[in-house]
C-alpha cells in the first residue's frame, strides 16, 4: 500500500481531533439538553410537594427543606436512625439552624445542639415569659392553617447567659415501627415572615368562630401563640374602636385606629377598611419608626374579617416587612 | 472632536448598519430593563392589582423610551445628542411612595411634574459652572457615577432579593459566569463579540440559571399567562393631577440630587464619545440636563415613575466602543414598542438578578475607572489631593454608615444622602474654599 493510501485508510480508521471534537459534544448538548428539559417539565424532585412559596426569605424555606429531609429519614428508618443523627451532629447543627425529635409525650430523643437535652421530658417546659413550648407544638401541628407547625418562642444557647428568638417548624412522622414522632428544627436568625402573621390571625378567627367571646382574653394572653416577639394578634370593631389592643392597654388610651396615621400620613386602617368591603383578607403597607435605629422601616399589616356574637369585627396583626437588600 | 468610524465602534454621530442598530440597540435595552424592577416594586406596595401595576410599567417605559429619543436625536434646544438614555431612576421611589400613600398616584403624578420643571430650571446654571467644575473634579463625579450602582450591583449579582438573606452557590456561580464572559468577550472577542460582550453575557447566565436554578425557568413559563398585546389603561388610581406643598421640599432635594446624577452621566458620556475635547464642553451637558428635566415631567404627566439618565448604558457604552447616538434613539423606541407588549416586559424583566448584577458591574466598572482616569489626566497637586480625599471621605461615609446623618441639623440630612452628590457638593466647595489664596492674589495683582 503506498503511502496516501495509508493516511487514507487512517483516516477512515482514527478520529481525527475535529471528529472526537464532535464526538464529544454530541455526548455533552444531549447531556446538558436532558438538564433543561428536566427543570423545563418541572421535574418535581424530592421537595414536589412541599410548597414554599408562602415563605420570602431563602433562610425560611432552606430550614423547611432541611427538617423536611430529616422526616424522610425518620419515616423510612424509624428509631434505627437516631443514631445517624446523633453521630452526624455537625451536619445537623449548622450556624443558620438546628434539628431535633422527640416522641409525641415530650421526650427529647435528639437535639443536634443541646445534647444534654436527650432523654428528657420537657413537656412542660416554658419559655422565659412562660410559653409552654412543646405544648405549642402540638397545637401548631394539629392545625391545618400552620402547614410547617411554625411555633414562635424564646430559648438560649449553651454556655450563653441571655435569651434569643427562636422559629421552629415541625413535621409528624410515623416510622415504620408505628411510632409517631416529631421533627423539629429551630433558626438562629428567625425572619419576620409575613406567612406568620398570616398564621396567628387565622387560627385568632378561628378560636373566635368557635369560642365566641371567651376568645379575647386567650388571644390577649401574652403567653398565647398569638403574641410572639413584637406581634401581638389585635382586633377592632367597624367604627375603629378596640377589642384586643395592639399598642397599649385600651383603658389606659382610647384609640381610635380608623383616625390613625403612619409617619408618612397614611391611614393605613381606613384604607384597608374600605378594601375589606369587597374582601375578607386585605393585606396593607405602612411607615413606621424603626426600633432599633432613627429611621423608618416598612411594616406590613393583615387584617381579617368576621363575627363575634352577630358584629362584624376584624382581626389583625403587624408585621416587619423585608427590606430591600440595600 | 467626535470619535470617528476610523476606530473601531461606532462614533458619537455614526449611523450604525440596520441590523447592528438593532442588535446594539436591543443590547441597551436589556440593560435598561435591569431599572423596571422600581415600577414593579413601587406598584406592590400600592397594590397588588395587576393591571395597575401593568399599566405603571408601560407608561414608565413610554417616558423612559420618549426620553432617550429626546436625550440622543440630536434637536437644537434639547437633549446632549450623546448615547445616554433614560431608565427608571432609584432615588424617587421613596419620595414616591410618600406621595403616592399621601394622595395616591394623582399627587405622585403632580409632583413628578414639579421635580422635571426643576430639573428643567437647574439646567441653564450648569453652564455657569464652567470653572467650578475643573478636570479633576469632573472626573470624580464620573467616577461617583460608577461607585453609586455598587449596591444594586453587588446585591444582584449575589441573587439577593432582601437584605441578610442567604446567599446560594448557583447564584454566584451564575453571576460569575455571566461576568467572565461578558469580559473575556469584550478583552479577547472579535468585532462583534466585543460588540455584544454584554448581551453574550446576559444570554449565557440566563442559560446556565435557567439549568442550575429550575425557579429562572419557572418563572419564565409561569409569563405565559400575561396578553402579548395590551394598550396601557389610565385605570381609575391614576385619574387627575394633584399638588401638595409639603411634598414639595423632599422632591425639589431629589431633583436637586437626581439633576447632578445626570450631570455626571452626560459628563461621562462626554468623555467617552468626544475624548479629544480640551475641556468640558458644557452646551450639550446643559441640553442634556434639560432633556433629562423633561423626561421627568413627561413621566408625570403620562402617569410614569419619575425617570433618569442610566450610568449603566453609559459605561456599556464605553466599554463596547459602540458609541453612536442612534442606538441610544433605537432603544427608545423600542422601549416605546415594548410598552405595549407586557408579555415580552414580563420575560425580560425575569433576568436573573445574578446576570443583571453582572451587567451592572461590567457596566459600572468602566464608569469608575473612566472618571479615575479623567481625574488623574492633569498634573497633580496637594490642593487636588485635599480636595478628592476629604470628599471622598464624606461621600462614601453615606454609603457605609448610612444612619449616621439621621441626627444631624436638617440641612445636613438634605446634603448628605448619597455619596454621589455628597461627594460632588463637597468637592466643589472645598475647591473653591483651598483656592481662595490664588482668588486673592489674582485681585491683589489686578
Amino acid at each position: 500500500m503506498d503511502e496516501q493510501a495509508q493516511k487514507t485508510v487512517r483516516n477512515h480508521l482514527e478520529p481525527s481531533a475535529c471528529s472526537r471534537r464532535q464526538q464529544s459534544l454530541r455526548a455533552v448538548v444531549p447531556a446538558l439538553l436532558m438538564v433543561l428539559l428536566g427543570s423545563i417539565s418541572g421535574c418535581k424532585g424530592k421537595y414536589g410537594d412541599l410548597d414554599l412559596t408562602m415563605y420570602q426569605y431563602r433562610d425560611t424555606r432552606n430550614l423547611v427543606r432541611f427538617v423536611y429531609d430529616a422526616s424522610l429519614i425518620l419515616s423510612r428508618e424509624g428509631r434505627s436512625s437516631l443514631a445517624r443523627f446523633q453521630n452526624d451532629r455537625a451536619r445537623f447543627s449548622t450556624p443558620q439552624y438546628y434539628l431535633y425529635i422527640y416522641d409525641v409525650t415530650g421526650t427529647n430523643l435528639f437535639h443536634a445542639g443541646m445534647e444534654e437535652l436527650e432523654g428528657r421530658n420537657l413537656w412542660d417546659v416554658t419559655d422565659k415569659d412562660g410559653k409552654p413550648v412543646f405544648r405549642q407544638v402540638v397545637d401548631a401541628l394539629d392545625d391545618a392553617n400552620n402547614p410547617h407547625a411554625w411555633v414562635h418562642y424564646s430559648w438560649w444557647e449553651p454556655g450563653r447567659f441571655y435569651p434569643v428568638p427562636k422559629s421552629s417548624c415541625h413535621f409528624r412522622v410515623s416510622t415504620p415501627e408505628g411510632e409517631e414522632l416529631i421533627v423539629g428544627g429551630g433558626l438562629n436568625y428567625p425572619h419576620e415572615e409575613q406567612e406568620f402573621i398570616r398564621i396567628v390571625v387565622d387560627r385568632a378567627v378561628e378560636l373566635i368562630e368557635r369560642s365566641g367571646q371567651e376568645a379575647p382574653a386567650k388571644i390577649s394572653d401574652p403567653v398565647s401563640q398569638y403574641n410572639y416577639r413584637d406581634v401581638r394578634v389585635f382586633a377592632f370593631r367597624p367604627d375603629g374602636e378596640m377589642l384586643i389592643s395592639s399598642a397599649i392597654n385600651s383603658t389606659f388610651s382610647q384609640t381610635n385606629l380608623l383616625q390613625c396615621t403612619d409617619e408618612v400620613g397614611h391611614k393605613p386602617f381606613a384604607v384597608a377598611l374600605e378594601r375589606l368591603e369587597s374582601s375578607d383578607t386585605v393585606w396593607e403597607v405602612f411607615m413606621a419608626k424603626s426600633p432599633y435605629q432613627r429611621r423608618l422601616i416598612r411594616k406590613s399589616l393583615y387584617i381579617r374579617k368576621t363575627v363575634l356574637s352577630g358584629e362584624t369585627i376584624y382581626v389583625a396583626a403587624i408585621t416587619d416587612l423585608p427590606e430591600p437588600p440595600y | 472632536m467626535a470619535r470617528g468610524s476610523g476606530e473601531r465602534g461606532y462614533g458619537v454621530n455614526e449611523v450604525p448598519p440596520a441590523a447592528h442598530l438593532l442588535v446594539s440597540s436591543f443590547q441597551h435595552v436589556l440593560l435598561m430593563v435591569t431599572a423596571l424592577v422600581i415600577p414593579i416594586l413601587f406598584a406592590s406596595q400600592l397594590s397588588g392589582l395587576p393591571e395597575f401595576t401593568a399599566s405603571l410599567i408601560a407608561f414608565s417605559m413610554l417616558a423612559a423610551g420618549l426620553g432617550s429619543i429626546v436625550q440622543s436625536v440630536g434637536l437644537p434646544f434639547i437633549g446632549s445628542g450623546y448615547l445616554c438614555p433614560n431608565v427608571c431612576g432609584p432615588s424617587y421611589f421613596s419620595v414616591s411612595l410618600s406621595a403616592a400613600w399621601v394622595g395616591g398616584m394623582p399627587l405622585v403624578r403632580g409632583m413628578v411634574i414639579v421635580a422635571g420643571l426643576v430639573e428643567m430650571a437647574i439646567a441653564p446654571i450648569i453652564q455657569r459652572l464652567r470653572r467650578v467644575f475643573p478636570t479633576f473634579i469632573v472626573g470624580l463625579v464620573v467616577a461617583m457615577v460608577g461607585v453609586s450602582i455598587l449596591a444594586p450591583a453587588i446585591t444582584s449579582f449575589f441573587g439577593l432579593a432582601f437584605r441578610e438573606d442567604a446567599i446560594r452557590s448557583a447564584d454566584m456561580l451564575v453571576g460569575l459566569f455571566s461576568l467572565m464572559v461578558m469580559v473575556l468577550a469584550n478583552l479577547w472577542g472579535k468585532r462583534l463579540a466585543k460588540m455584544y460582550c454584554l448581551l453574550i453575557g446576559i444570554l449565557a447566565g440566563w442559560i446556565l440559571a435557567a439549568i442550575l436554578a429550575p425557579e429562572y425557568w419557572h418563572d419564565l413559563v409561569a409569563v405565559g399567562e400575561m396578553p402579548i398585546v395590551a394598550l396601557p389603561a389610565m385605570g381609575p388610581m391614576f385619574g387627575g393631577i394633584a399638588f401638595d406643598l409639603k411634598m414639595v421640599v423632599p422632591f425639589v432635594v431629589i431633583a436637586i440630587s437626581g439633576s447632578l446624577k445626570s450631570f455626571g452621566n452626560l459628563l461621562a458620556a462626554q468623555g467617552i464619545s468626544e475624548p479629544d475635547l480640551d475641556e468640558t464642553d458644557f452646551t450639550p451637558i446643559r441640553k442634556g440636563l434639560l432633556a433629562d428635566g423633561f423626561s421627568t415631567a413627561l413621566a408625570g404627566l403620562l402617569g410614569g415613575m419619575a425617570v433618569d439618565t442610566s450610568s449603566s448604558n453609559v459605561g456599556l457604552a464605553g466599554a463596547t466602543k459602540v458609541l453612536s447616538r442612534w442606538i441610544s434613539v433605537g432603544a427608545g423606541a423600542i422601549f416605546v414598542i415594548l410598552a405595549f407588549f407586557p408579555r415580552l416586559i414580563a420575560i425580560l424583566s425575569m433576568m436573573p438578578k445574578p446576570v443583571m448584577g453582572a451587567s451592572l458591574i461590567f457596566a459600572g466598572s468602566f464608569m469608575v475607572c473612566t472618571g479615575l482616569k479623567q481625574m488623574f489626566s492633569e498634573p497633580w497637586n496637594p490642593r487636588k489631593t485635599f480636595v478628592v480625599g476629604i470628599s471622598l471621605f464624606f461621600g462614601l461615609s453615606t454609603a457605609f454608615l448610612p444612619t449616621l446623618y439621621a441626627r444631624a441639623p436638617r440641612f445636613v440630612q438634605t446634603l448628605f444622602t448619597d455619596p454621589l452628590p455628597t461627594t460632588t457638593i463637597v468637592a466643589v466647595v472645598l475647591n473653591q474654599i483651598l483656592n481662595l489664596d490664588i482668588v486673592l492674589r489674582r485681585l491683589r495683582r489686578r
